[in-house]
């Protein structure tokens, strides 16, 4: 036994050894974020669209009917329908045509805080605080969501990540916390 | 402005100047973490074609999500977590297929040549018991005892419960004992 230790010891130095890759990596990886957007770029356009949306309109929602009151954690996610944008608007030509008011609610009587974070605000934490209502036990917010797939998930006294019981599960997230998928518009 | 004008400077402040709009110290960042990153990738995948790809795919995947690098000191840790979620897929879809064809027959070979003392043999040997390992337990015996991790910080990492993480290091280490017994015939 003490021979074959000696043996893996041994093979655990080796492996940290330094290894040979691709001198250009660095110069493949900066071309390819080339074409990527800027990683803030669009938090700072979706701000701008929110800002237009809310300033001085009504976003229909959808009630929240039918919400099971569960012990623990229960999450639940209601649509509204489309609103329509005013296409003569020069100004938001970049937002989709059409964007629906989302409601995003997590039962969470124990949590002293909650935000919602996902791919529509870059899951920035401080971005999208959600605000108690009924009886101190739900925590809701609603936002204005283009027509596409976005992965979302709900972070709890800042600290605790949950993800949608009722939503997908993300399948292809590349952080490993749990997260769900809300597909708005065309499915 | 190129890595030279990067150094001295810490994680964070190289985050948030990309975050800033300077594209370019992404730069700093790839050439801190390349090594290490590449190290792991290398071991897990077995080949410097996937290694390269989890690579580049886990640089840009973090360029293109660093909005959501809450914590941008760690930021190493940050890109490791996707590496380590890089190579799950790309084992998953490639790795594994490539390996059984280019260990199949240099396993039999290697197990009955006899045992050279030098260090390319003995490199290679371990390769290819590293290789025989599956993909859960190479996982955790590279991040334990490569990249000496603690158990907390794999099972952030992973999102794996610590009982199964230190099975699955006791195991891995049990079995390569074994295959590098059997590679040496002992």
């Amino acid at each position: 036994m003490t021979d074959s230790n000696d043996k893996l010891d041994r093979a655990i130095e080796l492996l940290k050894e330094p290894v040979e890759l691709d001198p250009a990596i660095d110069v493949r990886v900066m071309n390819a974020i080339a074409s990527e957007p800027r990683p803030n770029g669009w938090k700072r356009r979706l701000w701008f669209v929110l800002d237009w949306l809310l300033r001085g309109r009504s976003i229909r929602v959808s009630p929240l009917g039918g919400l099971a009151l569960a012990a623990g954690v229960a999450v639940i996610v209601v649509y509204s329908r489309s609103l329509p944008i005013p296409s003569d608007d020069a100004a938001v030509s970049f937002a989709a045509e059409q964007s629906s008011a989302v409601q995003f609610v997590i039962v969470a009587p124990t949590a002293s805080a909650v935000s919602l974070v996902g791919d529509f605000n870059d899951w920035d934490p401080d971005a999208t605080p959600m605000q108690l209502v009924a009886d101190n036990r739900v925590w809701t917010v609603t936002i204005p969501l283009n027509s596409g797939r976005y992965r979302y998930a709900f972070l709890v006294n800042g600290d605790t990540w949950l993800s949608d019981p009722s939503a997908p599960p993300v399948q292809d997230d590349e952080f490993g916390r749990p997260g769900s998928v809300v597909t708005i518009g065309e499915t | 402005m190129g890595i030279e004008g990067v150094k001295g400077e810490s994680d964070a402040d190289l985050v948030g100047r990309v975050l800033a709009g300077e594209s370019d110290c992404y730069s700093g960042l790839v050439a801190r973490y390349r090594d290490r990153l590449g190290r792991y990738a290398m071991r897990m995948l077995g080949n410097s074609a996937d290694a390269e790809d989890a690579l580049q795919e886990t640089f840009v995947r973090g360029y293109r999500s660093l909005a959501r690098c809450t914590n941008p000191d760690r930021f190493g840790a940050w890109m490791f977590g996707i590496l380590v979620n890089r190579c799950r897929t790309i084992g998953g879809q490639r790795a594994r297929r490539h390996a059984r064809v280019q260990n199949d027959e240099p396993a039999l070979e290697r197990a009955s040549v006899a045992h050279s003392e030098t260090r390319d043999a003995l490199r290679e040997e371990i390769n290819w018991a590293i290789a025989q390992l599956s993909d859960t337990h190479r996982e955790a015996f590279l991040l334990k005892h490569v990249e000496e991790l603690s158990y907390e910080e794999m099972m952030e990492l992973t999102g794996v419960k610590l009982s199964a993480l230190k099975m699955r290091v006791a195991r891995a280490r049990e079995e390569l004992r074994r295959l590098l017994s059997e590679a040496n015939g002992d």
